[in-house]
């Protein structure tokens, strides 16, 4: 389809082939009705011209008087500057050339020059190739023919004229060729500017957020695609109201998640918090006793460093998102704790090789976001006592991070919303949001993402992030 | 003047002339009989309309009478309707005069080159080499007339003298009726030679130079008599006669007849005797001694 050329160039061939043909026939046409024009006219012309010098050398064809035929020939050939003959001969009846206007040429008493030689049907002979013509007469006196007239006359101008209409015939028709086909080529473009306006919202719409066209634009329009960008925004209207609902809902499900967190780290303070309150109890109550001090004081510190820790990471996930600062690796490290808490739940392995140990040039939030989302991902589709695994790693200028587990591996609709950001999957709890929330932060960093089946038997999601991408990146939720 | 024209007619009858061709238009009643009825031949150059207008009023001023000037397309015309008192005079050719010497007269004979004399003029195409006639046999050859001496007796008396004569000499020749066809044929090649008075080819070399460069003089003849201006030798004495050769030689005094004759490019008009015709005549017989 996209190889076919566009209407914007087709239509002006197809006026330019027509008008060619047009110029073609009509120049045809033109040209063969002048010819018969001239043809008629130099007819005429010699008519005229043997008539006359026929009526005139009557009495000295008779007599074969040289000097009064050469001198009617002379003279008419001298009173007549625009007389198209060349060259004029007479000859007796029997073809004995009584004078010509060109006497060195033609002598008198030679005979005829073959070139006059003519059937006596043919009255008017026409070489173009040669640019003359040939004509003859006969000269009658009393019934009886006494002599003949021949003349050979100069058509070059003719030509020349017939040259001239060709000429302006071809120039005009160019003209006009060109002035239509730059006017057909001015209306398609015009015709197909609507067309062209809404190639590039749904183009646009594709590649990112859907826009309505302009009021402006709208108004511009014809009936026909007015009502077609009404149609249009509607349709946009419609489409960025639910992709508003997807992202408020994604950012519910965000809220959920870090509730299902929060419900975690409860969990994990809660347990050590059982300890501590034991180990205060005997502290109260045998803290006299060394061993028993010294033993719940250990209790003590190691449940308020398990707290600290897990208050930590939380805080770290909260200041990363207002900071807006870059990726470090232990920012990736700290997820195994806020994870921790699902990987226990569901009594997974969670197996971690962290090769970033470095500041990278991507915006830690983002990517922290990326990871816990796979992660917490995984962590939902293994099946219980199954392992998680996750590697980082930095090469070629770029961040890969990959997620196996071993789950059932990655539903279709699922995969689908991961590697096509513009599908919009259903709306609904538990329906993939936190997946395409995914995939729209790795498209804002301009990375890629892909699927495959892991060695865990599960899934595994691939995501490489090129680094340097700080600049442009927008504000995502 | 019935009387004086009738042995005119009978001369007439004599030459064998057709009357057909010869008759002129009828004269406007008895009243014309005052008029002065001038013949000119075309060894004069008559294609000049301005210097037939300039001659007439000349003339009319000069004699006190109307002039006619009458033009013919040949001498012979001219001749016969002198001879038969037709013209009162007329510009003939030397030929014509010393042919019937009997019965015309001299009025007066111009003076070219302060001469009343001319030559006969052989002339060729320029890219010619013939230096006499005897290069020019077997050509196409232009008279200009039968009763012209220069373009005609001229060439046919020298052709005598050879022991031949133009039907023989020539492979073909005819008469153009005019010294300037003969120009005119040679330039255009329909003549490759042709015989024309000297006078009027030199006239011509000023006056269509283009004309004449296209050809060449092979041979000039002798200096000849001036073609005259005569009259009938019964008018020979007559006033009227005297007045017009007083007008012609008196030409020169007068601011028309000098314009005229500086259109003519002649001298003036001298009275001379008959016998400047003589040489012609001594042509004439040789030509008629061949040919008998």
């Amino acid at each position: 389809m996209r190889t076919r050329a566009p209407l914007a160039l087709k239509v002006p061939v197809v006026v330019a082939a027509f008008l060619v043909a047009v110029s073609l026939f009509t120049s045809e046409q033109v040209l063969t009705r002048l010819e018969e024009i001239q043809t008629r006219h130099l007819e005429t012309l010699a008519r005229v011209h043997l008539d006359g010098l026929a009526t005139a050398l009557v009495d000295a064809v008779l007599r074969e008087d040289v000097w009064e035929v050469f001198d009617v020939l002379d003279r008419t050939r001298q009173g007549s500057p625009d007389l198209i003959a060349t060259e004029t001969i007479v000859t007796t009846q029997d073809g004995r050339v009584i004078a010509a206007t060109d006497p060195r040429r033609v002598p008198s008493g030679a005979a005829l020059p073959s070139e006059y030689q003519a059937s006596p049907t043919d009255d008017l002979r026409i070489r173009v190739s040669e640019a003359r013509a040939f004509a003859h007469r006969a000269i009658v006196y009393n019934g009886l023919p006494v002599g003949a007239i021949y003349a050979r006359l100069d058509i070059a101008p003719l030509l020349a004229e017939r040259q001239r209409v060709l000429d302006a015939l071809v120039w005009t028709n160019v003209g006009l060729t060109i002035l239509v086909v730059i006017a057909a080529w001015i209306t398609v473009r015009r015709m197909l500017r609507p067309v062209q306006i809404l190639a590039a919202h749904l183009e646009e719409g594709v590649a990112g957020p859907v826009g309505t066209i302009p009021e402006a634009l709208v108004s511009r329009a014809g009936p026909e695609f007015r009502r077609l960008f009404l149609a249009f925004n509607t349709i946009a209207c419609a489409y960025r109201e639910r992709e508003d609902l997807i992202r408020r809902l994604a950012e519910e499900e965000k809220l959920a998640s870090l509730g299902r967190l929060a419900s975690g780290m409860a969990h994990e303070i809660n347990n050590p918090l059982g300890g501590l309150f034991n180990a205060l109890d005997t502290l109260k109550r045998h803290g006299d006793r060394p061993f028993v001090r010294s033993d719940a004081l250990s209790l003590i510190d190691r449940g308020l460093c398990g707290i600290r820790d897990i208050v930590r990471s939380a805080l770290m996930t909260y200041r990363a998102d207002r900071d807006g600062r870059l990726l470090d690796g232990s920012d990736l490290d700290d997820l195994r704790v806020l994870a921790g808490p699902e990987l226990r739940r569901h009594g997974l392995t969670l197996s971690w090789r962290n090769g970033c140990d470095e500041r990278v040039d991507l915006p830690a939030s983002h990517v922290r976001q990326i990871a816990l989302n796979l992660l917490l991902n995984a962590c939902q589709a293994a099946p219980a006592g199954g392992a998680v695994e996750v590697t980082i790693e930095m090469a070629k200028g770029a961040l890969t991070l990959r997620v196996d587990d071993s789950g059932p591996g990655l539903p279709s609709d699922a995969a689908r919303i991961l590697t096509a950001p513009a599908a919009v999957p259903h709306v609904g709890p538990g329906s993939g949001l936190g997946l395409w929330m995914t995939a729209r932060l790795i498209a804002d960093l301009s990375g890629r993402i892909s699927v495959a089946s892991s060695p865990l038997v599960g899934a595994s999601v691939t995501v490489t992030l090129p680094l340097s991408q700080i600049g442009a990146l927008p504000d995502v939720a | 003047m019935a009387l004086l024209r009738l042995p005119s007619r009978r001369a007439v009858l004599r030459a064998g002339l057709a009357a057909a061709g010869t008759t002129v238009l009828p004269d406007p009643g008895r009243a014309a009989a005052a008029e002065l009825r001038f013949g000119l031949t075309p060894v004069f150059l008559t294609s000049d309309l301005e210097l037939l207008a300039r001659l007439k009023a000349y003339l009319e001023r000069a004699t006190g009478r109307p002039v006619r000037l009458v033009t013919r397309r040949t001498y012979q015309e001219i001749t016969t309707l002198l001879v038969t008192g037709q013209l009162d005079a007329a510009w003939i050719c030397g030929y014509p005069f010393a042919a019937y010497r009997s019965q015309l007269a001299l009025v007066a004979v111009p003076v070219w080159k302060r001469r009343p004399l001319y030559q006969s003029y052989l002339i060729a195409a320029a890219d010619r080499t013939a230096s006499g006639l005897a290069d020019l046999r077997g050509d196409a050859h232009a008279f200009s007339d039968p009763d012209s001496n220069s373009g005609w007796l001229v060439t046919a008396a020298e052709l005598a003298d050879m022991g031949t004569d133009p039907g023989r000499f020539f492979r073909q020749s005819f008469f153009t009726y005019g010294h300037r066809n003969v120009i005119r044929a040679v330039g255009a090649g329909l003549a490759m030679s042709g015989s024309v008075d000297g006078y009027v080819y030199e006239v011509m070399r000023e006056t269509e130079a283009e004309l004449v460069a296209a050809t060449r003089i092979v041979r000039a003849s002798d200096w000849l008599g001036f073609p005259p201006v005569a009259c009938s030798v019964a008018l020979a004495q007559a006033p009227e006669t005297e007045r017009l050769r007083r007008a012609l030689a008196e030409m020169g005094d007068d601011a028309d007849g000098r314009a005229v004759l500086a259109m003519l490019q002649l001298d003036g008009f001298s009275i001379e005797e008959p016998s400047l015709f003589d040489p012609i005549a001594a042509l004439m017989h040789k030509v008629k001694g061949a040919a008998g």
